[in-house]
């Protein structure tokens, strides 16, 4: 099973990635903590590559099953300017109580909430690659 | 679960306490609308908050950021700020950005109301 979404920058869009998990990993008897947190991830990488993605991406979700685990795999791609994912501060609750910005906590989110997080990244292309358990919690 | 649009309801239940329930997309536009009403009941002498987000199944980094915005104002005029009907995984966002260390959390809006009694004529 696999589904390939090619999404344009319009706002709300993250929402229709959001819809595809919760067909697909309902598909896959995910419990609904699972999709819900799988939701939540594939709505921040949506939202991180629509603002520096520079333009259309793509979303592909499949069942795979890993060390004989099934699971949801989520990519998301753009062809933004890329990042070092490495550099990329994880963010904290006491980093930003106080300050008077309070974003950047997509890649958080998105480690926390998942249970495998790959991130590949260069000038024109960066592929966010997560994993959810068909039995892990939210 | 993915019904995006917001809808929203808010009440002074009691003196001091103010409720609004909010069920739908926390994005920037739903935060920000959760935000409007906190803002109109801390205005009209709420220093209690609970907000029932029963129904509330998607929620964005944005939208969250925004009600941290509250969870200060709250705190700076030496207020308090509730929440419940989470789901495990906004439950869980809500840990990880800090909400909860200030906020807290009740599993029913019944429950929220009697632990909050004693704070405001509930």
């Amino acid at each position: 099973m696999e589904v390939v979404l090619h999404l344009p920058v319009v706002p709300n869009v993250e929402l229709v990635a959001a819809k595809a998990v919760e067909a697909v990993g309902g598909a896959i008897g995910m419990h609904q903590g699972g999709i819900e947190a799988a939701s939540v991830a594939i709505v921040e990488a949506c939202l991180n590559a629509m603002e520096h993605g520079g333009g259309q991406m793509v979303v592909r979700m499949s069942a795979e099953t890993f060390e004989g685990r099934p699971g949801l795999v989520i990519e998301v791609e753009d062809q933004g300017k890329g990042f070092d994912p490495s550099a990329a501060p994880r963010n904290s609750a006491t980093r930003v109580a106080g300050c008077t910005t309070k974003r950047g906590w997509g890649l958080t989110l998105i480690r926390e909430l998942m249970d495998d997080v790959q991130i590949r990244s260069h000038p024109g292309r960066t592929l966010v690659r997560m994993r959810k358990f068909v039995e892990s919690s939210p | 679960m993915t019904d995006e649009q917001m809808r929203l309801s808010k009440d002074i239940v009691a003196d001091g306490f103010g409720l609004i329930a909010a069920a739908g997309y926390i994005n920037n536009e739903g935060g920000q609308a959760i935000a409007d009403a906190a803002t109109e009941l801390i205005e009209g002498g709420c220093g209690t908050l609970l907000i029932d987000l029963d129904g509330t199944r998607i929620i964005n980094s944005i939208g969250v950021s925004i009600l941290l915005e509250i969870m200060e104002k709250l705190l700076e005029d030496k207020g308090r700020l509730a929440f419940c009907n989470l789901t495990p995984t906004i439950s869980k966002t809500f840990e990880i950005m800090g909400l909860v260390q200030y906020a807290t959390v009740y599993p029913d809006r019944d429950t929220a109301r009697a632990a909050l009694a004693g704070d405001a004529a509930v």
